[in-house]
């Protein structure tokens, strides 16, 4: 990425902040993404949890 | 593409539009004009062509051409000029209630992941860049705008804390009225002295462990190694789509704080009890004869209450700015103007005997509520006993203040016999306030002012003039 060239100062603090929550939400998702398939697994749920996710990146194509 | 008409454009330069050196608001003609540097227009142009312009929550915006009178505006020289629509009132956080605060929170929010959606980002967060018309909030800094770098985070994150997350929390979580800490300190409140505020039962409210706890921690521990924290950052990163997650997560925190006036408030706000009908009536007549009399660009309702008298001024008025130190009332009445989408009454809290001054740098980004437009139309109803003997403001002070407005005014004056004025007599030591007395208030209007027109309300305690400005 490019530097931060911002005449605000984004706080060292904060900016540590966000990549921990961005850390955060990331192990999120991925662990929805895995219960979701071991539900998938043991025959707990069907096939439409994790459209979600299919129709989130199937819109990013869409809109290519 | 009418270009600015005064050359001169240095002696309009709006002084609280410095900080960003690649936009600078100034005026011209009576006109709202933004410079912008080289690397500003190439911003602008790139908001223009995502079709943010259109954004109905965004100033009214166009280009304006000619750029040579402009040199010395910015640290580089002006590279274009945009022309933007004019706010009829200028106001600040600290003289907003909770719900403006939040909705203009949203808005921010709101046009960040509308910017994130085109690839652009807003480069700060700061309430003063959005400003309401009658009920309705508008970002004013199309300046805001710039295209995003990837992997740069949320650069506007700590000044959103401070200046909206922070204050709405102190009062949904606190109970406690910002307005004090965002007028006592233009940047807001640190996340430090956030966390100060709260309480360990606190952490496990939903967002604030991140928000307020952790920010605080954090801040601490790096704060003497930016250089550091620089690279890390650089290396790791932030994907757009985590901006996108932190940023809509932040949304719902907002969404989700409430605050809401004492339960009496609520009840006082459907009726004014301290009146028979036939006063209300009246009192209601005389003001409307006022106000629908001549158009008015500008009226002040101060002592606004519940926005009664408000809502008739605005009948001939092009806004009127409703002004009141008790912020329950006003909030309940920016609500429903904000649900009839009103666009004339602008709400407002301020105690009137310690107005808003002039703050920040040179004590002029922030300016005194007279510097930013005088009316030419004041209501002063059931106002000037709390004044007087409340705040212990000599009645010949306060109408001097009035007559210094150079405006029209309707001004009520309930009489020492009115229940309300012995209420707040009472706890007073007898023989005190002798100026609050009709007689001298007459004189003093009358030095002022040419009385057009007075009437005694039916209960007899109350008296309403309509005055004009003497010259």
């Amino acid at each position: 990425m490019t530097t931060v060239l911002a005449y605000l100062d984004p706080g060292s603090g904060s900016m540590i902040l966000q990549i921990i929550a961005g850390g955060l939400a990331a192990v999120a998702v991925t662990a929805k993404l895995y219960w979701n398939r071991l539900l998938r697994f043991l025959r707990i749920r069907k096939d439409e949890p994790e459209t979600t996710v299919e129709t989130s990146s199937a819109r990013s194509t869409d809109s290519a | 593409m009418r270009p600015p008409t005064d050359t001169s454009a240095g002696t309009g330069l709006e002084p609280g539009s410095f900080r960003d050196p690649e936009s600078r608001v100034f005026y011209s003609g009576g006109e709202v004009f933004r410079a912008l540097s080289a690397d500003g227009l190439t911003d602008f142009q790139a908001v223009s062509d995502a079709g943010l312009l259109d954004d109905p929550r965004i100033v009214r915006t166009e280009v304006a051409g000619d750029t040579q009178a402009l040199r010395g505006l910015l640290v580089h020289e002006p590279a274009g000029v945009l022309r933007h629509e004019r706010i009829p009132f200028v106001s600040y956080p600290y003289e907003w209630t909770f719900s403006m605060l939040k909705d203009a929170a949203l808005v921010q929010l709101d046009l960040l992941l509308a910017a994130l959606d085109k690839d652009l980002v807003l480069k700060d967060s700061t309430p003063y860049n959005v400003q309401f018309r009658g009920a309705r909030p508008v970002f004013v800094d199309i300046g805001s705008f710039e295209r995003r770098r990837e992997g740069e985070p949320w650069i506007g994150y700590r000044q959103f804390c401070m200046l909206y997350l922070y204050p709405l929390l102190l009062q949904a979580v606190k109970g406690v009225p910002f307005h004090p800490w965002l007028r006592g300190c233009i940047d807001g409140i640190k996340p430090a002295e956030m966390r100060a505020l709260l309480s360990f039962r606190d952490r496990f409210r939903r967002g604030l462990f991140t928000n307020v706890f952790l920010h605080a921690r954090l801040e601490k521990r790096y704060a003497d190694r930016p250089q550091e924290v620089k690279d890390e950052v650089k290396r790791v990163g932030l994907k757009k789509e985590i901006l996108v997650a932190n940023v809509r997560k932040m949304r719902k925190l907002v969404e989700r704080l409430e605050w809401s006036p004492p339960e009496g408030v609520w009840t006082a706000y459907g009726e004014r009890n301290t009146y028979t009908d036939s006063d209300a009536q009246r009192k209601d007549e005389f003001v409307r004869q006022v106000a629908t009399s001549r158009h008015w660009d500008l009226v002040w309702d101060i002592g606004a209450n519940n926005g009664r008298y408000s809502r008739i001024a605005a009948e001939g008025a092009s806004t009127v700015v409703a002004v009141d130190a008790d912020q329950g009332p006003v909030d309940l009445l920016y609500r429903d103007l904000r649900d009839e989408g009103d666009e004339k009454i602008l709400t407002l809290t301020m105690n009137l005997a310690d107005p808003s001054p002039g703050l920040g740098w040179r004590g002029l980004e922030r300016r005194a509520m007279p510097d930013r437009g005088k009316p030419d139309l004041v209501l002063a109803l059931a106002l000037i006993h709390h004044v007087a003997i409340s705040a212990n403001v000599p009645v010949k002070e306060f109408v001097d203040w009035l007559a210094s407005l150079g405006c029209s005014l309707v001004i009520e004056f309930p009489t020492r016999e009115d229940p309300m004025v012995k209420k707040l007599l009472a706890p007073k030591r007898d023989g005190l306030h002798p100026d609050y007395e009709l007689g001298f208030f007459e004189r003093c209007l009358g030095e002022g002012f040419e009385v057009e027109r007075s009437e005694r309300l039916e209960s007899g305690t109350r008296v309403l003039y309509h005055a004009r400005p003497k010259g």
